[in-house]
């Protein structure tokens, strides 16, 4: 069983390519799970259609974690593939953080972290222990970044980067960085530029989805790239993006930049 | 942020906030207390206030609640379960004339709004005592916290009389009621009554009169900004600790004579007396040897204690030696001529005991 998690700046287009990479997966025939983990609880919507599906969170509020079952919280959408959302509080009341480390919990006693790829879908920035938990022991092996070409984007990417390099240092800890997915937004150069911080922080772009209009019509049909227009472009960007990330074998502690690393790798690259 | 001192030292004063603050709101008897956090908080607190109840011979149960936080509450916030537990504080029997609440570490450091609940109306004082737990100070910060909003309650004074408050007594300590009596002969001498024990066994009403006090009586030092804030919010000056030794107890005299704008002279005579005459009834251990034993090094002394034993030493005539009886030091320190007294029927004991081996 292969455990990803995409991890990158909110709005970035994580959930999209998130959705798009386990479609695209579980068309070579793979048994897929993904697990969104942000309160937002958006991750999976396409593969389901548009259905907003009860979060691990809202159940456990509702009836208490003693009273569910594997079946109440995981759902199969798109090509099969299962999907949960964990969920979380109201915004701006309790622990969001904790809410994921109580979803991890629920669905370890479940027996519900199965299948032979497992994807999950994290919320922008690790702002707390309660949103490394996918990276920890156990869980996710590789992590791949998410992030434009811009340069606050870069900057929460390479935040992550610290994250990992910090929990690489524990004992037992096996996670690694897969790769940086550069999903652009169209800006001159930005693909050097992603390439080149990847390689800097001691990794390199796996995969640079361009930015495509197809994935906003898609989106409105309530669909994957993958299953909307299957004979797309963007679709084969993304097919191409799952072969080669359930290849890949190369995997690096990153070596994050120091701020002020970042600024003046900032300034080599955009033209003022 | 938390910055709590060494660890070296695990008395009671360093420990949780909730300890300090219940020693003092415990003490309003027609209150209820909710600790807004996971039920060992309160399990804690009460098993440690119910054992120390039960050591100083009385006979009484805390009235705590505990919004009884799991973890579900800790993640999707706690403000409904303090609702939920306010009203059932409210419904209890008999009412409580004013509810006081108190935060722990864990809900403080989710967010939750303490404050704000409390702000509601519900009929009769419902009270957020800053408090955090461990995250908040120690259990000193949780007894100036309690006294400051207990302080809340008062009213302006429409009129000063010739009396004095006591503040913040050491209630979880032994004797509490010994040396109120002792301040209250003191200050007697001086013709002041007292007005208010703030707070030792009262009643949410009585709170109202704080402010008509001629003088707040601090029990320590360390309760200075208590006694700053009761002069600025009430007017009220302080004497910053309660007498101790037998000079200290006639300065003390003296300077609560100051702030009330009474001549003391008389009094401190009248006290000197009253000293050497206490002291005659130890003539019997004139000339004895002695040495003072610190406290178990994993208990905090009294800082005044040494002090106050050398100089009851002297007025005997007693030779400090390194191989005299051990004495250990008081704690906390004697209060007033009385305290001394009792601190010297202990000697008697101990020097008679090595007497005759």
């Amino acid at each position: 069983m292969k455990q990803i998690a995409l991890y990158g700046k909110g709005g970035i287009g994580k959930s999209t390519t998130a959705a798009n990479l386990s479609a695209a997966l579980a068309g070579e025939g793979l048994d897929i799970l993904q697990i969104g983990c942000d309160p937002k609880h958006d991750s999976t919507r396409m593969l389901m259609h548009g259905t907003w599906i009860p979060t691990v969170l809202d159940l456990i509020r509702e009836r208490g974690d003693e009273n569910i079952t594997a079946d109440d919280v995981v759902y199969e959408g798109f090509r099969g593939v299962r999907c949960v959302e964990a969920g979380g509080p109201e915004p701006g009341i309790g622990c969001a953080g904790r809410g994921i480390i109580a979803t991890f919990q629920l669905l370890e006693r479940l027996d519900a972290l199965k299948g032979d790829v497992i994807v999950y879908d994290v919320l922008g920035d690790v702002v707390c222990g309660g949103f490394a938990m996918p990276m920890r022991e156990g869980y996710a092996q590789e992590v791949y970044l998410v992030t434009s070409g811009e340069l606050m984007s870069v900057y929460a990417a390479n935040n992550i980067a610290k994250a990992i390099a910090r929990l690489s240092r524990r004992v037992r800890s096996r996670c690694t960085l897969g790769g940086v997915i550069c999903n652009a937004k169209n800006i001159e150069g930005e693909g050097e530029l992603v390439e080149e911080f990847a390689r800097r922080i001691n990794s390199r772009l796996i995969a640079y989805i361009p930015r495509s209009r197809v994935v906003q019509v898609a989106e409105l049909q309530k669909q994957t790239v993958v299953e909307y227009a299957p004979d797309s472009d963007q679709a084969a960007v993304y097919q191409e993006l799952a072969r080669t990330i359930s290849g890949n074998e190369t995997t690096s502690i990153p070596t994050p930049l120091e701020m002020d690393e970042l600024e003046s790798f900032a300034l080599e690259f955009v033209q003022v | 942020m938390n910055s709590n001192p060494s660890p070296s030292n695990s008395s009671r004063f360093e420990g949780c906030t909730l300890t300090g603050a219940l020693s003092v709101l415990t003490e309003v008897r027609d209150a209820v207390c909710v600790i807004h956090g996971p039920a060992g908080c309160t399990h804690h607190n009460f098993s440690l206030l119910h054992a120390t109840l039960l050591s100083n011979d009385r006979f009484e149960v805390p009235r705590l609640l505990s919004t009884r936080l799991t973890e579900n509450g800790i993640i999707f916030g706690g403000e409904e379960a303090l609702e939920n537990t306010l009203a059932r504080a409210l419904s209890l029997s008999p009412t409580p004339a004013s509810v006081f609440v108190l935060s722990t570490c864990i809900v403080e450091t989710i967010g939750d709004d303490v404050a704000a609940v409390c702000a509601k109306d519900r009929g009769i004082p419902v009270i957020a005592v800053p408090t955090a737990g461990f995250l908040g100070g120690v259990f000193e910060t949780g007894i100036r916290n309690a006294l400051s909003t207990v302080a809340s309650l008062a009213r302006p004074a429409t009129e000063a009389t010739l009396t004095a408050n006591l503040v913040g007594e050491k209630n979880l300590e032994y004797g509490v009621d010994e040396n109120a009596a002792e301040i209250a002969r003191l200050l007697g001498l001086l013709g002041i009554g007292v007005n208010l024990r703030f707070v030792r066994g009262i009643e949410t009403g009585d709170i109202e009169r704080l402010g008509s006090a001629a003088a707040n009586i601090l029990r320590e030092p360390a309760l200075r900004p208590v006694g700053e804030d009761l002069e600025r919010r009430l007017g009220t000056p302080y004497v910053d600790s309660f007498p101790a030794g037998l000079d200290g107890t006639c300065r003390f005299l003296e300077d609560v004579g100051r702030i009330c704008g009474i001549e003391a002279s008389a009094a401190v005579e009248e006290e000197r007396a009253c000293q050497a005459a206490m002291l005659e009834q130890f003539a019997d251990i004139a000339g004895s040897r002695v040495r003072f034993q610190p406290p178990h090094p994993m208990l905090r002394g009294d800082p005044g204690a040494e002090a106050i034993c050398t100089e009851c030493a002297e007025a005997l005539d007693l030779a400090v030696v390194p191989d005299g009886t051990a004495i250990p030091l008081p704690y906390p320190a004697p209060v007033g001529t009385a305290g001394l007294r009792r601190m010297l029927h202990r000697w008697r004991v101990l020097i008679r005991e090595e007497r005759r081996g």
